[in-house]
C-alpha cells in the first residue's frame, strides 16, 4: 500500500521541499517563501517550522528515530591564521581594560593584529539543526549526487549496491565516521542520474536505428546475383548493384553486432572499440550508398583480423601490431591517392575523425541492454540541484566519496544544505529541544 | 467527489456531459482550461456514449464519467515557468539546446540580487555551493603525493586544501588508477556532465586557497562569556584563556592541524630566508608524518601481540585477553564484555538496532 505521506509528494498546492531532483521540487524551491507565522503562537510557529523542515530533512525517517539522533550541540569551526598565531600570543586582545587597545587612527591595516581567514559575519548555528542527518549513509549518497533522491539512495543501500570501506553495507541508517569511503555501483548511479529510457528507445532494434537503415532492413527481396551485379558496379553502379552492396554491408553489420553480443565478456575494450568503429564505417558507407566493393572488403578484413586476434598469444599480437603500424602509414598514403582519384571516398583526415568519433562512442556507447537511455546523458532538471558540500570529497568517475568530517558552521557559512531560512531553522531547533 | 455513473445507462451521463460542457465553456473559454485530452468528455456529441463502436473514444473503454478537471492556475504557472526557463536550467552547459554556462546554475538566478552561481537555496544565504576539485587538480595532488613523495601536510599547505581531503583524493585516485588497469567500466560520461554543472577549482596559483586548512573546532566550554579578574599588567595569553575555560581545554596552538605552519611563519617573522624556512617546514612535516605512521604501526603491533589467531577452514578466530573488571561504574562501559548480573541489556529497548557503528578499513 502506498504510504499516506507519499501522496502528493511534490504538490503545487501545499508545497514541500524534498530531497529530490524533481522539476516540481525545483519550482517549489524557486517560489518558496517563509510562511506567515507572526500571528501564530510560539508553539504553532515551532510546529509549522518543524513540519516543513522535516519534510525535507529525512522525511523517510521516522520521527522518533530523528529525535534520538538530534543533538543540541551544534558544531562550528574557526580558522586560525598561522601568521597571526606566530606573531601574537593573544595577549593584545586582553590588553588595556580587558578587550584590547584601541587602534590609533592612521594605523595601517597590516599592522593591526588580526586573525585572518574567516568571513566577517556571525556563525549561523541555527542552520546546523539537521547536521546529524547528513551523517546517514543514504543522505550522504544523495549529497554526493549518486542518487536522484534520498529515498532512491536508501534503496541502493538496501539492494546491496553500496559499500563502505570496501565492505557491503545494507543499513541506510549507518552513521558515517570521518574518513569512511563509500562507493555505489556505477551502473546504479548511471541509471539514477541518466535520462530514463523512453518506450521508443527500448531494446527494439528497428526503432533505434536510423530511418535509412529501417528502409534497408524492411526490404525483403534477397538479391541472388550479387557477384554478377558487382562486376558492373565498378564502371556504373546500377540500382540493383547498389541494392546488393547494401545488403552485403547490412549482413556484415549484423555479423559484427552478433559477434560483439556473443563474445561480450571475452572481448577486451580495445577490440570492442574496433568493432564499433567497423559498425560506424558501415553506417557511413550505407548512408553514402555507393556500390563500392572495397569498402565492404576493408570492413570484412578488419572484422576477420579482429576475430583472429582473439586466439593470438601476446607475443604474436605484438608482432602483428608492429606490422600493422608499418602498413598503416602506407595505407594512409594509399587512401590519399585513392581520394584524389575518387572524391567520394574518405580522406585520411576524415578517417581520423571517424576514429575519434568511434572512440567517444566506445566511452559512451549506444547499448540497448542498459536500463537507462544510451548514449548516457544527464537527466533533465538536474543541474540546478548540483552541489557537493565541503564535508564530502567525491570522485565521480568511480562513484566513490569520502566523508571527510562532520559538517560545521563557520563565520558566515553553514555546511548543512538546507533550503530553509534561519528563522525557520531556529524554530525547528527549538521544537526539538526537550522543553517546548 | 462528483458522482460516478454506471456506464450501462447512457441517459444521465449524456445529460451530465452536456451540462459539463456548457459550464466549462461559459466559465473558462481559455485554451489552458480545456479538459485534458485523455478524457473523452471534450467531445460533446451524442457519440460520446460509451458504445465501443464510437469513433471518439481513444481508449477502448472508460469507466469514469467524471469530466477532467480543468488545469489549475498553479499548474499553468508551473508549466509556464518551466517553459520560460527551460533553456537555462533543463540541461547543463555543453548539451544540445542548452544556454547554461559551465559552473553552478541555481534557481536563485531568477531572484533579485543574485547571480545564481553559488546559492542553491533562495532562502538560505548561508549555504554556498563551493567549488570542487577538478580532475586536473586531483591528478596534480596525486602526482605530488604518490610520485614526488611530498608529505600530505606540505601539499595541503601549498594549495590550501585540507589534509583530510588530500588523503581522500589520493585514496580515490589510487582506486581509479587500479580500475583503469583492470579495465573496469567507469562513469566517465557522468563525471563529464557534472563537470559542467559544478563550480570547479583548478588549484591554479591565481585562485587563492581552496579552503581554510587551519580549522579548529569551537569547544562548547569556550562558548560561554567568562569574566576573569587579572591585573592590568598581566600578559593574558591564549594559553591562559584556555585554562580559564577549563583545566582540560587546550589552547589553539596545541590544536592546530599543521603546527609546523606556525613554526614556519615564526621563522619568516624572524627574517629567515623563505626558501630555507620552506625546506625546514617540508622536512618537519615529513618527520611528523613518519612519526605518526610509526606510532600507529607500534599500536597495531601491540594489539597484535595481545591477540591469538586460530585459522580454521572457514573462520579465523581471534582470541583476545580482556579484563572482566573493567566495566565502569554502571557496568555498561563501552568496551565491557559479556553479561553482568543485574544490568539489563540495552539492545532490547525500542528502536535500538544493532547496526555497525564503524567499518574497519
Amino acid at each position: 500500500m502506498r504510504q499516506r505521506r507519499l501522496l502528493r509528494f511534490h504538490g503545487l498546492k501545499r508545497p514541500r521541499i524534498r530531497q529530490t531532483w524533481n522539476k516540481y521540487n525545483l519550482y517549489n524551491l524557486y517560489r518558496m517563501k517563509t510562511p506567515h507565522i507572526y500571528s501564530k503562537t510560539f508553539f504553532q510557529q515551532k510546529w509549522i517550522a518543524k513540519g516543513l523542515a522535516r519534510g525535507y530533512h529525512g522525511e523517510h525517517i521516522k520521527e522518533y528515530q530523528w529525535e534520538r539522533m538530534f543533538s543540541r550541540r551544534l558544531l562550528s569551526a574557526v580558522n586560525m591564521d598561522p601568521a597571526y598565531m606566530a606573531r601574537y600570543d593573544g595577549s593584545e586582545q586582553a590588553a588595556g581594560r580587558g578587550s584590547g587597545l584601541q587602534v590609533a587612527p592612521g594605523t595601517k591595516e597590516s599592522d593591526v593584529p588580526r586573525n585572518k581567514g574567516n568571513l566577517n559575519a556571525r556563525t549561523p548555528y541555527m542552520q546546523m539543526v539537521f547536521a546529524p542527518m547528513e551523517r546517514r549513509l543514504d543522505v550522504a549518497i544523495f549529497r554526493a549526487m549518486f542518487a536522484s533522491s534520498a529515498r532512491q539512495a536508501r534503496q541502493f543501500v538496501l539492494h546491496g549496491a553500496v559499500t563502505v570501506n570496501g565492505k557491503r553495507m545494507r543499513h541506510p541508517s549507518y552513521l558515517l565516521n570521518p574518513g569512511d569511503l563509500f562507493q555505489v555501483d556505477v551502473e546504479r548511479v548511471l541509471t539514477a542520474t541518466g535520462q530514463p529510457k523512453r518506450p521508443n528507445q527500448g531494446g527494439n532494434k528497428s526503432s533505434s536505428s536510423t530511418p535509412l537503415e529501417d528502409v534497408a532492413e524492411e526490404e525483403s527481396e534477397p538479391s541472388e546475383d550479387a557477384a554478377a551485379a558487382e562486376s558492373t558496379s565498378e564502371s556504373q553502379p546500377t540500382d540493383a548493384a547498389k541494392e546488393a552492396h547494401r545488403k552485403a554491408l547490412l549482413d556484415l553489420k549484423e555479423r559484427a553486432k552478433r559477434f560483439m553480443w556473443a563474445k561480450n565478456d571475452a572481448l577486451r575494450a580495445k577490440q570492442k572499440k574496433a568493432i564499433r568503429k567497423i559498425l560506424r564505417d558501415i553506417k557511413v558507407a550505407l548512408s553514402r550508398n555507393t556500390g563500392k566493393q572495397e569498402e565492404y572488403d576493408a570492413a570484412e578484413a578488419e572484422l576477420t583480423s579482429l576475430v583472429d586476434n582473439l586466439t593470438l598469444s601476446p607475443a604474436e599480437l605484438r608482432a602483428k601490431r608492429d606490422d600493422e603500424q608499418r602498413k598503416k602509414s602506407e595505407l594512409d598514403e594509399a587512401r590519399l591517392e585513392k581520394h584524389k582519384a575518387d572524391p567520394a571516398l574518405l580522406t585520411p583526415a576524415q578517417h581520423k575523425l571517424l576514429a575519434h568519433l568511434a572512440a567517444s562512442e566506445a566511452e559512451n556507447p549506444y547499448d540497448p541492454s542498459k536500463p537507462y537511455a544510451t548514449p548516457w546523458r544527464p537527466r533533465d532538471w538536474m543541474a540546478p540541484f548540483a552541489f557537493i558540500p565541503r564535508y564530502l570529497e567525491v570522485n565521480h568517475r568511480i562513484c566513490a566519496a569520502v566523508y571527510l568530517r562532520h559538517p560545521v558552521a563557520r563565520p558566515g557559512l553553514a555546511e548543512v544544505p538546507t533550503p530553509f531560512s534561519p528563522i525557520l531553522s531556529q524554530l525547528a531547533f527549538n521544537w526539538y529541544l526537550k522543553r517546548r | 467527489m462528483p458522482p460516478r455513473l454506471p456506464c450501462s445507462s447512457p441517459q444521465p451521463q449524456l445529460l451530465l456531459n452536456s451540462l459539463e460542457q456548457a459550464s466549462a465553456s461559459a466559465v473558462a473559454p481559455s485554451v489552458a482550461l480545456t479538459p485534458l485530452r485523455r478524457r473523452p468528455s471534450a467531445s460533446s456529441s451524442p457519440s460520446a456514449s460509451p458504445s465501443p463502436a464510437s469513433a471518439s473514444w481513444t481508449t477502448p473503454r472508460c469507466f469514469s464519467t467524471t469530466p477532467a478537471r480543468p488545469e489549475t492556475k498553479l499548474r499553468r504557472e508551473f508549466k509556464e515557468w518551466l517553459k520560460k526557463n527551460e533553456p537555462v536550467i533543463r540541461r547543463p552547459a555543453g548539451e544540445v539546446g542548452s544556454q547554461a554556462k559551465p559552473g553552478g546554475t541555481y534557481v536563485t538566478k531568477f531572484h533579485y540580487g543574485s547571480d545564481g552561481k553559488s546559492n542553491p537555496f533562495p532562502n538560505n544565504p548561508y549555504f554556498v555551493s563551493q567549488p570542487v576539485l577538478s580532475e586536473r587538480a586531483r591528478n596534480w595532488i596525486w602526482y605530488q603525493v604518490m610520485v614526488r613523495g611530498q608529505p600530505l601536510k606540505a601539499v595541503s599547505a601549498q594549495h590550501g586544501v585540507d589534509v583530510r581531503r588530500v588523503a581522500a583524493v589520493v585514496r580515490m585516485m589510487e582506486i581509479e588508477k587500479r580500475w583503469e588497469k583492470e579495465n573496469k567500466p567507469m562513469a566517465t560520461p557522468y563525471a563529464r556532465a557534472l563537470k559542467q554543472m559544478l563550480p570547479m577549482a583548478d588549484l591554479a596559483p591565481n585562485e587563492g586557497p581552496f579552503e581554510p586548512i587551519n580549522d579548529i573546532h569551537v569547544h562548547s566550554y569556550t562558548m560561554q562569556q567568562l569574566f576573569v579578574p587579572t591585573s592590568e599588567s598581566r600578559q593574558f595569553t591564549r594559553a591562559d584563556a584556555a585554562k580559564a575555560f577549563g583545566e582540560h581545554i587546550l589552547p589553539p596552538d596545541e590544536r592546530m592541524r599543521i603546527p609546523e605552519l606556525v613554526d614556519y611563519e615564526r621563522d619568516i617573522a624572524k627574517g629567515v630566508d623563505p626558501d630555507a624556512a620552506r625546506d625546514k617546514f617540508v622536512k618537519a612535516t615529513a618527520e611528523s608524518e613518519k612519526a605518526l605512521a610509526a606510532k600507529l604501526r607500534a599500536a597495531e603491533q601491540k594489539a597484535e601481540e595481545r591477540r591469538i589467531r586460530v585459522q580454521t577452514d572457514r573462520f579465523e578466530f581471534r582470541i583476545e585477553k580482556i579484563n572482566s573488571e573493567e566495566v565502569g561504574p554502571k557496568g555498561r562501559a563501552r568496551n565491557a564484555v559479556g553479561w553482568r548480573y543485574g544490568v539489563p541489556h540495552m539492545d532490547r529497548r525500542r528502536g535500538e538496532h544493532k547496526i555497525p557503528t564503524s567499518v574497519g578499513m
